[in-house]
Order: structure tokens, then sequence, then C-alpha cells
């Protein structure tokens, strides 16, 4: 097995050595080889020339219009977008990849149950860029309930901060509050010791009230302090039943802050609600307004908008880096298998710690499988399709074009060869370092 | 599992070195990560099988569920599950024939690329004509020549042809570009079978044709497997080269698959299973020849 | 049963968002009629057996015989409206004895057919829900003119208007099969119930009921906006009612600009709406997640809270309707769109088949799909509406879909069609750009009406001068 591996790494030594055991005939050699020159020419060349020629026609191919199609490249918000994204891919995606591959390979190393981690991490390589699309679409769903990225991350953020009951309640029409800043609602008119408050707000619905709703009801007054209620002023069925009025099913809001803020604007008192929306503050309270503060109505964190126009590029990237860190945790594993134990461990004694080893002998060595990995997850990276093609929905599908995507759609949806020959060539020329890296790193080892 | 498994790297190299053992100090220092590290590792294994659980998850769901809730619900509530997607998936001719088609473009696309393959690595290898090197290095340097640069030239070609549409363009294409890797590949392998071999058998008074049947191709095993299952899997995942060369009649599953896409939210019981079905036999085949794979992987690695 | 089961799996539906039309009188008929029972929008069972059951209609079209040649017909439609469709197909088969294969198509089908002419295997026949579309097809020189039989049977059958809308230069391309009204606002009954809510006629009115529905609690509105085509609708009908049929008629030819203060108008008061807190079901960021299936389903699920209350799309609506639990006409109601100005809009869309290889069994079936014979098969299965002025009204499943398609024959030529859909494909029609893509900027942030304008104008600038 290692032989083939070895192939790909050292090739085969000194080829001149390697004639023909029975000198070739001519007729045989065509035999051999003319199937494959033939579907290479064919398939492969004969496109990149129909797109260099293609690339300065224009749209019918019958005129030449010189760099226009290269100058419409450079112009094109949609193709500038795609060229942008691709750049951000090429730097993004490799490194994330090839450093989470070093990471797992080098912690794996002298794990005893590594096989199986490295099966898990590897696993999906074998998996179709379509299949893992849909995985990801199911990943980065929006809401919290449904996709598990958000579900995970709203989690998180709940546990610092909590959302309220709340979220919805609004004043309905000739509401006696009105909204302030920050999201609380503010009494028109200050409140008075002896009478009662009616703080009537509308938008949650029956299924939506906390445990322990009670349905509200009218409130006694108490001559040396402040009464009041608040309450959904909407009746089912009925819109807001007698506005502003506690009608008989409607349900009163529980547990809801209230606070009387004095004329200087300093909060002289506050109370929480009872089930039924009854609440009670002290003398203090008199001539002070009353205040339903923000905290009751903070909407549900929604998690983050990972498909939306800002993020779409980044998590599509992620949905890559699962598929692909495993390759780099293969090839580095390998290479890191080729490492000579003798040098870590006289680093070892000479003092050096975990750290110092790693960074100082282990990565210095394993740099020419680290530069195969990052440059074959460039060449792959440069071509990305599928991941864009699907998982990014219509409405952020340009946020996140790439060349590869464009090619397609100028190609067959808008119809311009010439457009789609240009953005062939600028591929190619991305890939050209890269091949002429492979022919001399061949040549370089055919000569050993 | 453990002896097919052994190729990702089965024992730890420190100990498969047989070199020194770590010292004291780093045994300790192990010992107290140790149990960091486990814990770190197991929940990245999670992390990493979280999304391809929740396919499956999700498949084993009614779609009224999953429009209300996330598949992990299902953990909970085990009586959710049921099968009725995937047998209404094999009832709908439309995935049902996609996946035929599947089988019908990647076996012959996979076998054509051996054998066109063999035959060109060997002549690289063995053979002598003039500028033989130089031939190679062109054909290494198409390994990196992205799909899409061919697709509407090929399209335009295929279409004058008369073969656009039809699975033997699809079949061809993917030929095509499996080639330079293929040729790569094998030619590597074979110039590494030992000369004297080679002497030996022609000295028995076999000829080149029986030379590369006999001797070269059964010795080159390892290799063409490896090949082979690098090609089959990646024939079979292709989305992009059906999508454009594939008829509607003729079109794999992947494309199948892709066009209900665009309703996610609402074909979601045919995605789901659709997506896991069309991933069993990758697979499958991944789990079963993980070593050829790797090592197809491996040696590709400038693909 | 089981063929329902088994036609819905592989349902996509398809974004028939694209077709509209006007029939201004079908406003009124709707409003009354629609209320009604409107069981059969999704093509059920038991109007398949009626169908099997129906007597061989006599064949009012000549048609040639045809044994032995065969033709691919292209079209997007998947599940139930595929399977019908392919029994208007079997119909042509039995009557010429050619044989006719249906071609499912990728959406949006004018990438699909670009790649296909890319190879030089086109379909012989595709339906195009564009009038752009044709529009491209005819520049391109794909599509070939219909022949005198069909442009025989047009004329007999069709109004000026609809033969119209298929000319390209004065030339019949298109033979406009299927027709649909994007004027209608569907709304979960029990929501409308809880809060005490009326249907609106008004502009103020369905803000009024939006805000009622809000104050019960319940989100008033649920926008596909991942579709873009959802939100040229929603604009095109208030601009229609509010700027009146001649402006919409010069915008929709980019006569004049979008910065046209008719356009500002337009986008306020859908701004009006979008921009307020709260309104739009997700959050504009989740209505822009949310495509158009998605945005009906979400607003016929989860009893009595669900997502939002009224959804805002064309008749096709019931067809995913169908896909929940609620019975349209009980739990799932719908009036037209309210009038913004004096009138209230109605948009049309609809979907023509246009011929892009020449052929003797082409031109047949073309001239067949252009008959009363061929529409009243689809017709009898539901969620179909005939442009064809002398199909037999009875064949129409129930009284809904007859009031709809009677409105549609009686408005003769006073209709007016999508204007996303007459507009150049890459302004009108393409994902994440153009018009759609504005528009989806504009639900993000619809403060942003001049921004939006210029947007919208660059665009169509560089789309119509293509």
């Amino acid at each position: 097995m290692k032989s083939a591996v070895a192939g790909g790494a050292e090739a085969p030594p000194a080829p001149h050595v390697r004639k023909s055991v029975t000198g070739t005939r001519k007729s045989l050699v065509v035999l051999f080889l003319l199937p494959a020159l033939v579907l290479l020419g064919a398939l492969v060349v004969y496109p990149i020339g129909y797109s260099l020629v293609h690339s300065f026609l224009d749209r019918s191919g019958n005129s030449f219009v010189g760099l226009d199609n290269y100058r419409e490249l450079f112009t094109d918000d949609t193709i500038l977008t795609a060229l942008k994204n691709n750049l951000i891919w090429v730097a993004l995606a490799p490194t994330v990849a090839t450093v989470l591959g070093l990471i797992f390979a080098v912690l794996t190393e002298r794990v005893r149950w590594a096989t199986a981690f490295k099966l898990v991490i590897f696993m999906p390589m074998a998996i179709s860029m379509l299949a893992s699309g849909i995985i990801f679409r199911l990943v980065y769903e929006q809401d919290p309930e449904k996709g598990v990225a958000n579900a995970v991350w709203v989690g998180v953020h709940d546990t610092f901060q909590e959302s309220s009951a709340f979220p919805k309640a609004h004043p309905g029409r000739d509401s006696p509050l009105v909204p302030e800043k920050g999201g609380a609602f503010l009494t028109k008119e200050p409140v008075r010791a002896g009478q009662s408050a009616l703080l009537p707000l509308v938008g949650v619905a029956p299924d939506e009230m906390p445990d322990g709703t009670e349905p509200a009801k009218a409130v006694s007054t108490d001559p040396g302090k402040v009464t009041g209620i608040a309450w959904q002023d909407f009746t089912r069925g009925k819109g807001a039943g007698k506005l502003g009025a506690v009608d008989t099913t409607e349900s009163g809001y529980s547990g809801m802050k209230v606070e009387a803020v004095g004329a200087d604007g300093k909060v002289v008192a506050s109370t929480t609600t009872a089930g039924d929306g009854s609440f009670t503050l002290p003398k203090e309270a008199d001539g002070a307004k009353l205040r339903l503060p923000a905290s009751n109505f903070r909407e549900a964190y929604n998690g983050v908008d990972w498909l939306g126009p800002s993020f779409v590029t980044p998590a599509v990237i992620g949905s890559y880096v699962w598929m692909w860190a495993g390759f780099a945790m293969v090839l580095i594993a390998a290479g890191l298998a080729g490492v000579p134990r003798e040098l870590l461990e006289a680093a070892r004694v000479d003092g050096a710690n975990e750290w110092q080893v790693f960074r100082r002998i282990t990565v210095p060595l394993l740099a020419p499988v680290l530069a195969v990995v990052l440059v074959t997850l460039m060449i792959n990276v440069l071509k990305i399709f599928d991941l864009v093609f699907i998982i990014p929905p219509g409405s952020s599908q340009d946020d996140a074009n790439v060349l590869a995507l464009q090619l397609y759609r100028s190609a067959f949806s808008d119809q311009q060869p010439g457009i789609a020959s240009a953005i062939a060539v600028v591929l190619l020329l991305f890939v050209v370092p890269v091949m002429l890296f492979n022919i001399r790193r061949l040549k370089r080892e055919g000569r050993r | 599992m453990t002896a097919q498994t052994e190729v990702l790297d089965g024992a730890p190299a420190a100990e498969r070195s047989g070199l020194a053992k770590p010292s004291v100090a780093s045994r300790i220092a192990g010992a107290a990560g140790g149990g960091f590290l486990r814990i770190f590792l197991i929940m990245v294994g999670l992390l990493w099988l979280a999304p391809t659980v929740g396919l499956l998850l999700a498949s084993l769901r009614t779609p009224e569920d999953t429009a209300d809730s996330g598949w992990w619900n299902l953990i909970g509530e085990p009586s959710q599950i049921t099968f009725d997607s995937y047998s209404k998936l094999l009832d709908n001719s439309q995935i049902t024939d996609s996946l035929w088609n599947t089988l019908i473009i990647t076996v012959p696309a996979t076998l054509l690329v051996v054998v066109v393959g063999s035959l060109a690595g060997y002549a690289f290898a063995w053979m002598d004509f003039p500028g033989r090197d130089w031939w190679f290095l062109g054909v290494v340097g198409l390994l990196v020549v992205p799909v899409q640069v061919a697709l509407l030239p090929i399209a335009r070609l295929f279409g004058d042809l008369g073969i656009f549409g039809s699975v033997f363009g699809v079949v061809l294409f993917h030929t095509g570009f499996g080639l330079p890797f293929a040729v790569f590949l094998l030619r590597n392998f074979f110039a590494e079978i030992p000369r004297e071999l080679l002497e030996a058998a022609r000295l028995d008074g076999a000829g080149e044709l029986r030379l590369f049947f006999r001797v070269v191709m059964p010795l080159g095993g390892p290799a063409i497997a490896s090949l082979g299952i690098f090609q089959f899997l990646w024939v079979w995942n292709d989305m992009l080269v059906s999508l454009i060369f594939a008829d509607p009649g003729n079109q794999p599953v992947t494309v199948a698959l892709q066009t209900q896409v665009r309703q996610f939210g609402n074909n979601i019981d045919v995605l789901a299973p659709g997506a896991f079905i069309s991933m069993v036999i990758p697979l499958a085949v991944f789990f079963a020849f993980q070593r050829q794979f790797v090592t197809g992987v491996m040696a590709g690695a400038v693909k | 049963m089981k063929t329902r089961g088994t036609m819905r799996t592989l349902r996509q539906a398809r974004h028939t968002g694209s077709g509209r039309i006007t029939a201004r009188a079908a406003a009124a008929v709707l409003a009354g009629s629609l209320a009604l029972t409107l069981s059969a929008c999704g093509g059920d069972d038991d109007s398949d057996d009626k169908a099997d059951k129906g007597k061989d209609s006599a064949s009012t079209v000549p048609l040639p015989k045809l044994d032995g040649e065969k033709i691919q017909v292209a079209a997007v439609w998947t599940g139930a409206e595929q399977a019908n469709f392919k029994k208007v197909l079997g119909e042509f088969e039995k009557r010429t004895g050619a044989q006719v294969t249906f071609v499912p198509a990728q959406d949006p089908i004018i990438n699909f057919l670009g790649s296909k002419i890319a190879g030089g295997s086109p379909p012989d026949i595709a339906m195009l829900p564009q009038v752009g579309a044709i529009q491209q097809a005819v520049d391109k020189k794909w599509a070939k003119p219909a022949g005198p039989e069909a442009v025989k049977q047009l004329a007999k059958n069709y109004s000026k208007g609809w033969q119209d809308l298929g000319k390209v230069g004065g030339k019949q391309y298109g033979v406009y099969f299927k027709a649909a009204n994007k004027s209608l606002v569907w709304y979960n009954a029990k929501v409308f119930e809880n809060a005490g809510a009326q249907e609106p006629k008004t502009w103020k009115d369905f803000l009024g009921t939006a805000q009622t529905v809000y104050d019960s609690g319940v989100t008033p509105v649920s926008v596909g906006g991942a579709d873009g085509w959802t939100l040229t609708d929603w604009f095109e009908n208030i601009y229609l009612s509010q700027a009146g049929p001649e402006k919409y008629d010069q915008l929709a030819t980019h006569k004049i600009k979008w910065t046209d203060p008719s356009v500002k108008d337009a986008l306020t008061t859908l701004g009006s709406l979008f921009g307020k807190k709260d309104y739009v079901a997700g959050g504009a960021d989740g209505a822009l997640q949310t495509e158009f299936p998605a945005s009906v389903t979400q607003t016929f699920t989860g009893g009595e809270q669900p997502k939002a209350g009224m959804v805002f799309e064309g008749d096709f609506v019931g067809v995913n309707i169908a896909d929940t639990e609620a019975k349209v006409g009980t739990d799932a109601k719908v009036f037209p769109f309210p009038a913004v100005g004096d009138e209230p809009p109605v948009v049309s869309g609809g979907d023509a088949a246009v011929l892009l290889k020449e052929s003797k069994a082409g031109q047949a079936l073309l001239t067949f799909l252009a008959s009363p014979d061929a529409a009243e098969i689809w017709a009898k299965q539901g969620g179909f509406l005939s442009p064809v002025k002398n199909v037999d009204l009875a064949a129409y499943p129930n009284e809904v879909q007859r009031s709809m398609a009677k409105a549609l024959i009686e408005a003769g030529d006073d209709f007016r069609f999508d204007m996303s859909d007459q507009a150049p494909q890459s302004f009108g029609g393409t994902p994440g750009k153009g018009e759609w893509k504005a528009l989806q900027d504009f639900l993000k942030n619809p403060k942003d009406v001049k921004g939006t304008q210029e947007t919208l104008e660059a665009g169509a600038a560089k789309a119509y001068k293509d």
C-alpha cells in the first residue's frame, strides 16, 4: 500500500532506467496511449482553448470584443461579489481546515481510541456536497426551535440573559401608556394614593401567558396606597372589548414589574403584579408616574442569522470545513508518523515543554506536508460550487456567490458565453501556479 | 472493524515507533491533561457527528413534526419515529429511477477510467516513445483544471455530436476529468514495479500485451483499487456535471434532490430521506475500503 | 389515496409565483364566492374519479394523425399539477397517436432550457411562466412561431388580450394554457375569529385588521421573502391599485422610470406594512429565509397560535394549504387584495406553451392546448384556471373555481399581467438579482424608499438595455 503513497510523494527514481523491456512497437504505444490522449484532449484541453478564444468574443461568438468581457468581470457588482467571496474562501477555508486537521492529528497521536475519532472526522469526505448542503441547511435553520446551531447558541445566550414573559405586549388604542426609549411604557398621568391605576396592554395571546395567570378583575382601592392592575385588554373574539376597562374574560399579566417614577425621574417604589395582574404600591408612589420597565418586554433572543447576507459565506465555509478537516487530519497524521521520535525526545530531555516541542520541531518538520495540504485545499476551494448552490436561500444567494457558480449562471441562465469564458480563464490563471508547482516538484523528484 | 480501521492510524505513533518511551515528566503532564483531552476529543467527535445524525433523525420524523421543532426532539419522544418518508420515497419513481441512473453513470465511468488510465499509465511507465516524460508532465498539469472550465464548451461539443443529455455523455465527461489523476497515480505505481520481474516475464516469452495483462495489472491491484474507489465516490457524489449534461430522464439522485431544494422547508420529507439514501452507498464503500480510500486521498493530494 | 401520497412526495410547489393576470370583475365575484367552500384547490382524489367517469368530450379541434411521432414537453410542474397536465397530454396521445413525454424541468425553467439548448437538444415544447421568458426565447431564436392551425384556435378561443400576451413582434409564439389570479389574501379563520377581525376592503381597513390581529397576540402577515417574486407581487398589486393601469403599463415597459413618484408612493404604502414592528412573521430576517410554500404552511399550522394570521398570494396557495390539515373554505379563507386607490387590483399570471423545435406533432400539440378540449381536462381536476373563452364552466369541479374562471373570462381584455413577468428575466425573474433583490433589501429596510427606487432603476436600466 505504502508504495502508492510514496509514488505520489516521491515519484520513481531515475526514469531513464525504465526503458521498455520489450522494445516497444509504435503501433502498440498508440494503442495504449490514444484513448487517454483523445479523451484528455477533447474534454480537458479543448475547453481551455475554447474558453481562451471565447473570452474575447461577444455573445454570439462571432465578433471580437477585446477585453470587454474581462472589464465586465471587474465592474459588474454580482461578479465582483463572487470574486471577493472566492478570495475569502481561499484565504479562510484551507487555513481553518488545516489548522483543525493539525490539532486533531497531534492530539490523537497518543490516544488509544484515536481511530474511532478519526473515522468520525474523516467520514464527511465520503458524502456528496449536495447531501452536506442539505445537512447544513438543517443545521443553520434560523428558528432556534429547529436549527441546531441557533438552538445551542440561544441556549448559551439565555443562560446569561433571560428573555421576558411579554415580548410582544404593547399599548392598544387610546392607551394611558406611552412608549419610552428603550422599550419601557410610562403612564401619561401621575397616580394618586387611594386611586386605582389601569395599565391596559394588548398583544399577548392566551396560550402565551405565563403560568399562574388568572383572570383580571376590577381592583379595590386602598386610601393609603396606590393600587392598580396590568392586564391584557383584549377579549377573545371581540377585540378590545370595553376599551381600557377590565372585561370578564380578560387575563391579568402575572409577574410584571411596575415602577413608580417620581418627578425627578428617580424610581420611588416598585413591585411585581400578582397572578391576576393587580399590584399595590406604598404611599411614596403618590404623585408619581407608573412605568412598566423594558425588562418585561425583552424580546426572546433569536440567535444568529446564519444564512442572512452577512454570515452566509462564513456559514457555508463552516460546512466545507466540516467536510474537509478530516482530509487535512489524515495527511498530517501520516506526516506526523514520519517525524523522528528521537528528535522530539532529545528536545524533551533538553527541557523543552510540549508546546515548544510542537512549535519548534514538529511544525517545521511538517511544513512540506502542511504546504501540500494547504495547496490542495486551495485548488479545491477555488472551484467550490455545490455547497454555495444548495445552502443559501434565494434572498442571500447573491451575497454568497462564487466564481464557479457565476460561471454556471453566465453560461446557462444569462446566456453570456463570453463572460463565462472569461471567468473560466480567471479560474485557470488562479491554478496555473499550482500546476507549475506540481510539475516542478515531480521533475525534481524524478531527478533524485 | 478494527482490522479495517487501522489505516486511519491504528496504534499510537509513539508505541509504533518502539522508540524511547515518553519521559516521566511528560507522562505526568499527559495524565493530568489526559482527562481534559479525552473530553475535548469526545466533544469534537459529537460535534462532527451531530449534523449527520440530525439529517438521519429528521428523515425519521413526519414533515409536520419537522416543521414544528428540531430533530433533537425525537430523542425525548421516540414515538415520533416513522418510516413513512422512506416508504413514500421508495414509491416515488422519480427518486428510484434517479438512484438507478446514478448507478449506471457511476459504474461505467469508474471502469472506463481504470481501463484507459491503466493503459496510459503503463505506457508512460514502461514504453519508449519520444518526449515520454514531457507528455506525462503535461497530463500532470491537467490535474488541477477546474471542471467548470469545460461545462460550456463540452455542452456545445456534445450537442454537435448528438450525445448531449445521454448517460454516455455524462460518463464520458467524468472519464475525461478522472483521467489525469488516474494516469498520474497508476504511472507512478507501475513505475515502481521491479524491472527484474518484467524482464523475467519477457524472457519467458511474454509480449507487451501479455506483460501488461498478466504482470502489470495484477501487481497494480492496490493502486487500481484506490483509483476505482476514488473515482466511484467522485462520480457518485457529483451534481454539477449531471445537472448540465444529463437529460431529466437520465438524471442521478443528486440532481433529482437538487430540484427540491428551492422549497427546502416543504420538501424536507423528500430531501432528508433522499439525501440519506444517497449517502448509504458512498458510506458503505468508505467503511469497507477505507484503506484504499485513504491511499487514494493521499496520492491525490495534488489534485 | 395511494397515488396522491406518491404524487405529493415529489411536490416542489412550483413557483407559479411568476404568473399573474388582472381581471377587474374577478374581484367582486371572488369577494363573495371564495369565502364559501373552496375545497378542491389542490386536485383531490375524489375529483380524479369524477374526471374518469366524465363522458368523452366531443372533439372541437381537428388534429392530424401522428402515429409514431414523438415529442417532449418540459414544465416545472411537480406533484398534482404534473399528474393533471399528463392527463391532458394523454388525451392528445389518444387522439393523434403521437407519443408525448413529459420532461420535468428544474426551476427556473429558463436556466434548464439554457443548458439543454447549449447542448442542442431542447424539448419540443416548453411551458414558460413568464411573458419576459417568451420574449427572451424569441430574441435568442429558440422559439418557433405557432402555425396557422394553432393561430386559428387561438383566434377562436381567446380574447385579444390573451393572444397578444403570446405575441412577440406581431408574431404568435406563446399559447397561454393556464392562468392564475394573484390578487388574493388568504387568512387563518380561527385567528380572525379569536381576534374579532373582519375581512378588509381597503388598504386602510387592511392595516386596521392587521393591528387587531396583532393586538390579539398573533403576528399579522406571513411573507415568503426568500422567493423574490412574492415581493414583486405585493408591489404590483399596490401599484396597480394606487397608480392605475396606465401607469402600470408604462412602468412594465419601462416607459417611466422606477424613480417616478408613483413608485415612491407604492413603496411607501408597502413600507407602512413591512415597516411596522412585529407585523411580519419572523421579522424581516425571518421572512427573507421563508420560502413561499413555508409562508403558506406556517399560516395554517400551529393551532390557535400560527406564525401568522394572513398570507398574500394567488389562487395556487390552495395547493400548499393542501399540505396542511387546514381545510380551504373553513379553516383557510380568502379575500381579494384590498383597494389601495379607487379600485382593488387584480393582477394575473399564466403559463404559456412555446414551441422550441419545429415539427408537425409539436404544432398539433400547440393547437390542442389552445382548445377548450384540453383545458376542460385539467379544469375537471381542480386547481386550474383556463383563459379559454369557451371552456364549459361546468367542467370546473366546484363553485369557487367556477366563479374565478367566470370572472376571468368576463374580464375579457381588462386585465393586467404580472409586471415582473413582463420584464427581462434578469430584472424581473432571477433570484438574488434585479427587482427580486431590491425588494428583498426593501423588506429588510422599509425606510429606504429612495435607495430602493434607485437600485430598481439602475437594475431596470441595465436589463432593458440588453
